[in-house]
């Protein structure tokens, strides 16, 4: 039995805070690992606190236990015909969600550890060891969980490949973790990792995703996933108190300015990655919500009560841009993903058989006059065996801030953007391309962060892709002809609600 | 003669293209190249002569990149009338 209560010693044993003297603090939190944004001295940090208080033989005997539990429901299912059971479109969901944040958990352990040494309060420092540890665990077991399934699904390889790759998404996936902690200072990474990714993307990929897998029945990744986001959920705190100290000190408008900057490139990635999955890549009877419903529920919401409880405004494109995207931007996404399918690592589901477009009409009006127009075209092609027509030949032009194809036309066609045009910005002779007005706006926050970055289409017309084909292209995003994307039901979209080929001569 | 990019909006299309072009292309077979990326592909062939729209303004149908100044990779929209 403990002589003292948790309560009595944890706050004198967290918060080992001493003023330094053999060095300066310049010399210990050097700025570009902890830009302290001019509040000084580094006593006014030491008021930082976080809510969980755990301490580390409490995490140990904790995660311990989330292990057991989660490797166990691996192993029974591992033996099981449960995965191949499953929804291709399910499949092609979990092949691109573990490819695409497998190994960016490892990278999210160098942020963490960067806030564990330069986070500027002791008690900052300790839940960020916390965070090194959960997101070395994440990195694990969700290489772990995807090698177990290499004999069903040979691209589960892409879990540990993709990132090294130069495949689209995955330069898109690097573009934005860089940005967010790899080459992130503490700061600005409590506020952009923790308090902007963490407290709302994360929980929508991880919370909606592991609610869609239990209903699809795929309670490993269900199982996976949920026990992630205890993790995500604990250390994911270290943001508040940063943005606090930072509001308190008079320096809103920093906190401000990096939560929009990295809440618009949150966005834009997870329209790409969550809006797809849970849209079309989801079996229509297990679909709870509309991507839109949970971003309205998840995101929306969450982000409009913290910018109040902290006295920060909506972001300055939240009515303009934001909202309006809810509507067509990930309905784009997918229309590209799926027309250039060879490009990524995971079978596309079209998800547009005739109950889907009933379901997309009914959670988004309008869809069946702004989208379903190409997919009609796009299924005549396939009924009249022209499938060479729905297959690229040529690139989309990319965004040179979210790495992500221009898909501007859309907004204009959907009524949402005034023009079709993609934004041009000249800096220093070089034209860059980007997306969006915010994704400019980033640009232009820091130029000389993101100037020398130069995307597929630059790479294209650079010289580096050779030949320069679209073969050429595809072989140098590592993929072989077994790897690149195909329809994932083989069609069998274009042909629901139609009597079958040949059906009316028999 | 020279190849020469531009990024190609083909009317009704929900996709900005990267297209190949060549310098001494008139803009009527400009307009052909961004066509054959996008009509009877994924939106219906426009009823009409195509012309080309650079920055608001139709471009006459014979003139070439070089006559109209547009840069490499400059924004050129194919659209009816």
């Amino acid at each position: 039995m403990p002589a003292l209560r948790r309560s009595e010693w944890y706050d004198l044993a967290r918060d080992l805070n001493w003023n330094l003297s053999y060095v300066t603090e310049d010399e210990a939190f050097p700025e570009v690992m902890s830009n302290n944004y001019g509040i000084t001295p580094n006593e006014k940090w030491w008021a930082w606190d976080e809510p969980y208080k755990v301490s580390y033989r409490e995490y140990v005997h904790n995660q311990y236990g989330k292990d057991a539990s989660v490797y166990s429901v691996n192993s029974v299912i591992a033996r099981s015909r449960m995965f191949e059971e499953l929804d291709p479109g399910w499949k092609s969901a979990i092949v691109a969600h573990y490819g695409a944040i497998a190994v960016p958990e490892y990278l999210a352990g160098l942020g963490e550890s960067r806030m564990g040494r330069f986070g500027r309060a002791a008690a900052w420092r300790n839940m960020a060891l916390f965070g090194t540890l959960d997101e070395t665990r994440h990195g694990q077991i969700q290489t772990y969980f995807p090698y177990t399934l290499l004999d069903k699904e040979p691209r589960m390889d892409w879990a540990h490949k993709a990132l090294h790759t130069n495949e689209w998404g995955a330069i898109a996936a690097r573009h934005l973790f860089d940005d967010m902690f790899t080459a992130n200072d503490a700061v600005s990474t409590a506020i952009q990792l923790t308090f902007t990714f963490e407290t709302g993307f994360t929980n929508l990929q991880f919370l909606g995703m592991a609610a869609d897998a239990m209903e699809v029945g795929d309670l490993d990744f269900g199982a996976l996933i949920s026990s992630i986001q205890t993790d995500e959920s604990r250390h994911a705190q270290q943001g508040e108190p940063t943005v606090r100290i930072l509001v308190e000190n008079g320096y809103a408008d920093v906190a401000q300015r990096l939560v929009d900057h990295m809440f618009w490139r949150s966005w834009h990635v997870f329209a790409l990655l969550t809006g797809l999955s849970m849209d079309y890549y989801t079996p229509l009877e297990h679909r709870s919500h509309s991507f839109k419903e949970f971003m309205q529920e998840w995101i929306v919401k969450q982000f409009l009560d913290q910018f109040r409880d902290f006295g920060l405004e909506p972001s300055w494109y939240w009515e303009s841009h934001f909202l309006p995207e809810l509507d067509w931007y990930h309905h784009a996404l997918h229309l590209g993903v799926w027309f250039w399918r060879p490009t990524v690592w995971w079978n596309p589901d079209a998800g547009v058989s005739p109950a889907e477009r009933e379901w997309l009409e009914e959670k988004y009006p309008g869809w069946n006059d702004t989208f379903g127009v190409y997919w009609d075209t796009i299924g005549d092609n396939i009924r009249r065996g022209e499938e060479t027509k729905t297959l690229p030949e040529t690139f989309p032009m990319v965004c040179n801030m979210c790495q992500i194809p221009v898909v501007t036309p859309a907004g204009f066609r959907a009524g949402k953007l005034e023009s079709p045009e993609p934004h041009i910005h000249i800096h220093e002779g070089r034209q860059y391309v980007f997306c969006s007005e915010p994704c400019k706006w980033i640009f232009q926050l820091n130029p000389s962060r993101f100037a020398g970055h130069t995307s597929v289409v630059d790479r294209f017309l650079g010289g580096e892709i050779q030949p320069p084909t679209i073969p050429g292209a595809l072989e140098w995003m590592g993929l072989s002809p077994e790897e690149m994307g195909q329809d994932a039901t083989n069609y069998a979209w274009a042909y629901e609600g139609l009597e079958a080929p040949g059906a009316a001569a028999s | 003669m020279a190849l020469f990019p531009i990024q190609g909006i083909y009317q009704d299309d929900f996709v900005v293209l990267l297209v190949p072009i060549d310098t001494e292309d008139p803009m009527t077979v400009v307009a052909e190249k961004i066509a054959h990326h996008a009509a009877g592909v994924r939106v219906p062939p426009a009823a009409g002569e195509l012309r080309i729209k650079y920055q608001g303004e139709l471009l006459d149908p014979e003139v070439t990149v070089v006559d109209a100044g547009v840069p490499p990779l400059g924004v050129l929209q194919a659209v009816t009338g």
